[in-house]
């Protein structure tokens, strides 16, 4: 089983990397954050934090993580090679397991240059900034990530057609954002229900540099949650109308 | 090598499949053959496990395609109909991922990769992107990833459909010599294809198995026309002619060419005249019916002092004999009999 995740993950992270698409959501992923990170921590005067270079990233993984996944398992649907794979003896498990980690090494690819700029905010701001939550910063940034392409992997494994799948993990993205918000309007069991679902007081812990447990497990559970969907979506598929 | 035991396909209210049951052994080269929508994808899907039986089971070597697909399928080797590929990769590194998620260990994969390439002829295209081949070319980039890990058991949905004359050829070549070695199951509409290929015709219609026979004695089974040109002659010498020709065992009728009827035929050019000599399926003839009755259908006109010019079999195509299963199995179903060639 490992073995097919691992053959699934690199032609995933290839296939990327084969298309302009995916440059160009390098691109434009390290042209804006570039541009907030120079604009915002490189002032003179001004403490050196990186925090907006974070909440930039957050703002742009909301459309970039969604374009990213929106193919996963749609476009395979639609041109047919989902067939493929699965004649293959390769398990619906390592199917969807390879695909998500494909996409995640994929935004590890689109992150990793970023590490310059704390490395230049290292060597020209004085006193040195605080390193606790430029770890936590990228930390988040990766378990958003997860969050968000585990979300567009279950939209992707639930229809054939990837705008849709798009629409339908940004709406999902969107829903966890402005939980705390509805919440408030609710009574009781539904207001505690959205207030643990609810990402920003997640977020704003992370931006503090505090790594919470409890955090990290929701990513992660939330994250397997959505795998798991995709997963049975498509055994689903194998008896449902071809 | 492979067996299907009852299988049963629902698609909402259409039951697609009916009891399908049949088995392929080593070495059988099988085709599938039914008009669109008769069940041929679906059977051959669940048989590769992509859809799964509402009914009914699949094994290969004795494994459960359902309960363990991934062993299962590990000895199979698909060409899908519509042959999906990665239109951004090159053919040869499509042909390594194949064989990798095949589980062809990594010490034979460059050899394995390499002699597949040159099985189906793809060395002049190996390093361009899928996206730029012609149709031929993505074929065979399908039919070589569909090899390459060596399966004992081959599916091959319509491995000609879309292709020019020229490719067809070379594609049907590579499935002949590909067959010698395989249990192979060629699904198609192209008759002639299968009748070059196939040893054994399995037709499908309504979702069901209407046939399932080898060639030969599914042209056994078929009825025989000889194609006979005498030279015309006066009307008692004709009847003689014709009483002769009734003698012969399993004759059904003689009509003239073009007639579907019992009738004389016209009187052609030159004083010649066309006949056509109906036998019965020799399956299904008296017994002491010649397997070949051109012998005693010259001596009757010799006998008869006619001369003859011309006297030939008409072979009956698989397409004639595809037709008249179905029209034999519409007909039976008209009367509440099942159909099994």
């Amino acid at each position: 089983m490992i073995a097919g995740t691992f053959t699934i993950a690199k032609r995933e992270l290839a296939s990327y990397l084969r298309m302009p698409a995916g440059w160009i959501i390098i691109m434009l992923f390290l042209l804006l954050t570039g541009a907030v990170f120079a604009l915002s921590a490189l002032v003179p005067g001004r403490p050196a934090t990186m925090r907006p270079f974070f909440e930039a990233c957050g703002w742009l993984l909301l459309p970039l993580a969604p374009a990213v996944s929106m193919r996963l398992i749609a476009e395979e649907a639609r041109t047919g090679s989902l067939e493929t794979l699965l004649t293959s003896p390769l398990s619906t498990i390592a199917l969807t397991l390879g695909k998500l980690l494909g996409a995640c090494l994929f935004l590890i690819v689109m992150v990793l240059p970023t590490l310059a700029l704390p490395a230049i905010l290292w060597t020209v701001s004085d006193p040195a900034p605080d390193l606790g939550p430029i770890l936590a910063g990228y930390l988040c940034l990766l378990l958003l990530g997860l969050l968000y392409l585990s979300i567009g992997l279950a939209a992707s494994g639930a229809t054939n057609n990837a705008t849709l799948a798009f629409i339908a993990t940004l709406f999902i993205i969107l829903a966890l954002l402005l939980a705390g918000t509805l919440g408030r309007q609710l009574p009781s069991p539904w207001q505690d229900l959205l207030f643990a679902l609810a990402l920003p007081p997640r977020l704003n812990d992370f931006a503090k540099g505090v790594i919470d447990t409890r955090h990290v497990v929701y990513f992660v559970s939330v994250s397997g949650l959505c795998w798991s969907v995709a997963t049975s979506l498509i055994a689903w598929k194998r008896w449902r109308d071809r | 090598m492979i067996e299907a035991r009852d299988l049963h396909k629902w698609f909402g209210p259409v039951h697609a499949v009916r009891g399908v049951s049949f088995s392929l052994g080593k070495g059988e080269v099988v085709g599938l053959l039914g008009h669109n929508g008769a069940g041929k994808s679906t059977t051959i899907r669940m048989m590769t496990g992509f859809a799964c039986p509402d009914l009914g089971s699949v094994t290969i070597r004795g494994l459960d395609v359902a309960e363990d697909r991934v062993r299962a399928t590990a000895n199979l080797g698909y060409l899908p109909e519509s042959t999906p590929l990665y239109p951004e990769m090159p053919a040869a590194d499509y042909i390594t991922f194949r064989a990798t998620l095949s589980g062809v260990p990594r010490r034979e994969r460059a050899s394995r990769v390499d002699r597949v390439i040159e099985q189906c002829w793809l060395k002049d295209v190996a390093k361009r992107r899928i996206a730029g081949l012609s149709k031929g070319y993505k074929q065979r980039v399908g039919l070589a990833a569909a090899l390459v890990h060596d399966p004992q058991v081959l599916l091959l949905d319509e491995p000609t459909s879309g292709l020019d004359p020229a490719q067809v050829r070379e594609t049907r070549e590579l499935i002949r010599g590909l067959s010698q070695q395989r249990t192979v199951l060629i699904s198609s509409h192209v008759l002639p294809e299968v009748e070059q290929l196939c040893s054994r015709v399995i037709i499908f219609a309504a979702g069901e198995i209407r046939a399932d026979a080898s060639l030969e004695s599914l042209k056994r089974s078929g009825s025989r026309t000889y194609h006979v040109e005498t030279r015309d002659a006066d009307d008692a010498t004709l009847n003689l002619l014709l009483d002769r020709w009734r003698a012969i065992p399993g004759l059904e009728q003689i009509r003239g060419d073009g007639l579907t009827r019992e009738a004389n035929p016209p009187r052609g050019k030159f004083g010649w005249r066309t006949w056509l000599l109906d036998f019965a399926p020799l399956d299904a003839s008296p017994a002491g019916a010649l397997a070949d009755p051109r012998e005693a259908i010259a001596q009757a006109a010799l006998a008869s002092g006619m001369v003859i010019r011309e006297l030939r079999s008409q072979t009956r195509s698989l397409e004639q004999l595809f037709l008249s299963v179905l029209e034999r199995a519409g007909e039976a179903e008209r009367d509440g009999v099942a159909v099994r060639a």
